[in-house]
């Protein structure tokens, strides 16, 4: 294998680790504050779709980020509405929201948008911005350090939720919402506005990572365009054991193995690219199996808090 | 255990539990309208061409009462599952292997078996879904793995393998699509009715939401089965075992998805196409928690799905207006109706 072919490989995996990343990075939040993330792959979509119809109709790409955090958090408020107000069941309510932004994005691109038929939307992609003296080292420089503005988001958001999470009061209150509502609420903070900030604040984040596809990768909308990326974020959290830097790992890995198959023939490999593309799933399942019951949920994850 | 999860289960009539899915339909049906309008169509007419589009002539009728079967079976494998307190997600995967096996035996049996084919592949599906099912029942039984991120992590595997058949050993020769070759006709799914499509699949499918119901409320192993999911104390109090009746609830989902899996090859498209049961298994959810997880509820919350999404196929021919909309009700409908039963849906 020469290293061209390497750093190619290597880049693609960065390139599609990232929508992952940033989506599991929401996750993170939501889940580690008690609710389960199933709505990833929704808000995600919605982000991807409200991104492009910002960017299509100001033909401002910074207005398009902008309408992408509220696409995401469109649909995280949805699900936070039904789960924290009505005491919804998590998974149901995130698969509900899922196919709610499947249909809308699809309706509304048609009919508000389109007048009727699908529209040609072509948005300018966001540029790759050097960070200068660093983009210069070679192979890492062009691999990190010579990359569009949401990629280096997706790296930042790590480090800062890992400190967060760790290292501050608001953070540890949010962990606590996910382990032990009760005692928190005994010390007088509500674990229901811990929750239903965290899914607005995750459905932020999953937003940009649908604009990562859309606005930064793509350029345009198609329906379903997220393909259960969403679900890989989850997936991606999981393997990470609810860390930031295991869930980067996780989504690594899960990058990594389909820059792979893409590239079953460059590299002449003797299985199918299905058999590839399942890695990511089996490595999941057998990660999850092999930590079993250690593979701790925040413990209180899934269960309705109600004050009374 | 803490206090939050014993807090007290809502109570509804029986009535009122029918009236309150309505409404929810009713409300997701208004929202939808107002987004047609934005869209710059007329709501009433858009909802009249769904209902034409649906029951306006026998054949459409017939394609609708077949779209129905997949959701009818595996809508009340979910409820039985979410009834044992099972959150099975994996109606997608078990859907395609129960497919993928049918559509094996189908091809090498028609020659062999004679007219034994089509029961044969039927018994395969299910075994297909069951082994599917058996697989996930076990991660999450035996390793304690939450049953959701297992079934859902299931359903990428089997959509992968049933790609890996058919680009493989199964595909079609210069299809110019992932499917198999078309099974001989004697492989078919006996017809209900002669010279229509309608297939016996709406038979099978009201009979085990009946069968299921008789299960459910009315043996020993319901009863085990409703109060595991009901309560973990109780059922450990009851010498019931949490792990025999998880695995029960998820191999009948299994055998349930599989068998819809076959019918819906053998039945209407005669051979196995790639992503011919995509959205399936999570349309069954979505049917189940309308049906507020009664099994006979299921059937017409199933025809309901069904039949809108014919009617809104139609529609998008003759007005424009995208089909696209059937799944902005149905998601509205399950967040509604998730809404106003709470965690009542649950309950023995």
């Amino acid at each position: 294998m020469d290293a061209a072919l390497l750093v190619d490989f290597l880049s693609a995996t960065v390139r599609i680790a990232t929508p992952i990343l940033l989506a599991a990075m929401g996750g993170i939040l939501i889940e580690r504050a008690g609710t389960f993330a199933v709505g990833l792959e929704g808000m995600m979509l919605s982000g991807a779709f409200f991104g492009v119809v910002g960017a299509y109709l100001s033909a401002s790409i910074v207005v398009g980020l902008f309408a992408s955090c509220l696409g995401g958090l469109l649909f995280a408020a949805i699900v936070a509405i039904a789960t924290t107000r009505f005491d919804t069941e998590h998974m149901v309510t995130g698969l509900a929201a899922n196919l709610l932004a499947l249909g809308f994005t699809s309706f509304a691109l048609r009919t508000i948008v389109g007048r009727g038929q699908a529209p040609v939307i072509h948005i300018p992609l966001l540029q790759p911005v050097p960070i200068p003296i660093l983009a210069d080292i070679p192979v890492i420089g062009a691999l990190l350090f010579r990359q569009p503005p949401l990629t280096y988001l997706a790296f930042v958001a790590v480090i800062a939720i890992a400190i967060f999470l760790r290292r501050t009061r608001s953070g540890l209150l949010l962990t606590a919402s996910g382990e032990n509502p009760l005692a928190l609420f005994a010390a007088g903070t509500d674990p229901i506005r811990i929750r239903f900030v965290a899914l607005l604040a995750g459905g932020i984040l999953a937003g940009l990572a649908g604009a990562v596809l859309s606005l930064q990768q793509i350029g345009t909308f198609t329906d379903g365009m997220t393909g259960g990326r969403g679900y890989l974020a989850l997936a991606a959290v999981i393997v990470g054991r609810w860390l930031p830097l295991g869930t980067l790992a996780g989504c690594i890995l899960f990058g990594a193995t389909e820059a792979l198959q893409l590239r079953v023939q460059a590299f002449n490999l003797p299985v199918s690219s299905y058999v590839i593309q399942m890695v990511p799933y089996v490595a999941a399942l057998l990660v999850l199996a092999g930590l079993g019951r250690t593979a701790r949920l925040p413990a209180a994850i899934g269960q309705p808090f109600r004050r009374d | 255990m803490t206090v939050a999860t014993i807090a007290p289960r809502r109570r509804w009539l029986r009535g009122a539990l029918a009236l309150r899915v309505i409404q929810s339909v009713v409300w997701s049906l208004v929202i939808t309208g107002v987004l047609i309008l934005m869209a710059g169509k007329n709501p009433i007419v858009a909802y009249q061409h769904i209902v034409i589009g649906a029951f306006g002539s026998w054949d459409r009728l017939v394609v609708g009462l077949n779209k129905a079967v997949p959701y009818m079976l595996a809508g009340v494998g979910v409820a039985l599952c979410f009834r044992g307190n099972v959150t099975n997600m994996g109606g997608e995967g078990q859907i395609a292997m129960g497919g993928l096996a049918a559509s094996f035996v189908a091809l090498i049996g028609a020659t062999t078996l004679g007219a034994a084919v089509v029961p044969a592949a039927m018994l395969a599906g299910v075994l297909g879904g069951v082994a599917w099912s058996v697989i996930a029942a076990t991660i999450v039984l035996w390793r304690g793995v939450h049953e959701v991120l297992v079934t859902l992590m299931m359903n990428f595997i089997a959509w992968l393998i049933v790609a890996e058949f058919l680009h493989g050993p199964m595909g079609e020769i210069d299809a110019g699509f992932p499917q198999t070759p078309m099974f001989e006709s004697v492989a078919w799914l006996p017809k209900l009715v002669t010279r229509t499509d309608l297939h016996i699949g709406i038979v099978l499918a009201v009979l085990a939401a009946i069968a299921a119901h008789v299960v459910l409320w009315h043996t020993v192993i319901g009863f085990r089965w409703r109060l595991a999911g009901a309560s973990d104390r109780a059922a450990h109090y009851a010498g019931v075992s949490r792990a025999r009746s998880g695995f029960g609830v998820m191999t009948t989902c299994g055998a349930l998805s599989g068998l819809a899996g076959a019918i819906e090859v053998l039945g209407v498209h005669y051979r196995l196409i790639e992503g011919f049961s995509l959205g399936f298994g999570f349309i069954a959810i979505a049917v189940a928690l309308l049906a507020t997880l009664k099994p006979l509820w299921v059937i017409p919350a199933a025809l309901f799905f069904a039949f809108l999404e014919t009617g809104a196929l139609s529609m998008q021919r003759q007005i424009g207006i995208p089909s696209s909309l059937v799944l902005v009700i149905q998601g509205l409908s399950l967040i509604f109706v998730l809404c106003a039963v709470g965690r009542g849906g649950r309950r023995v």
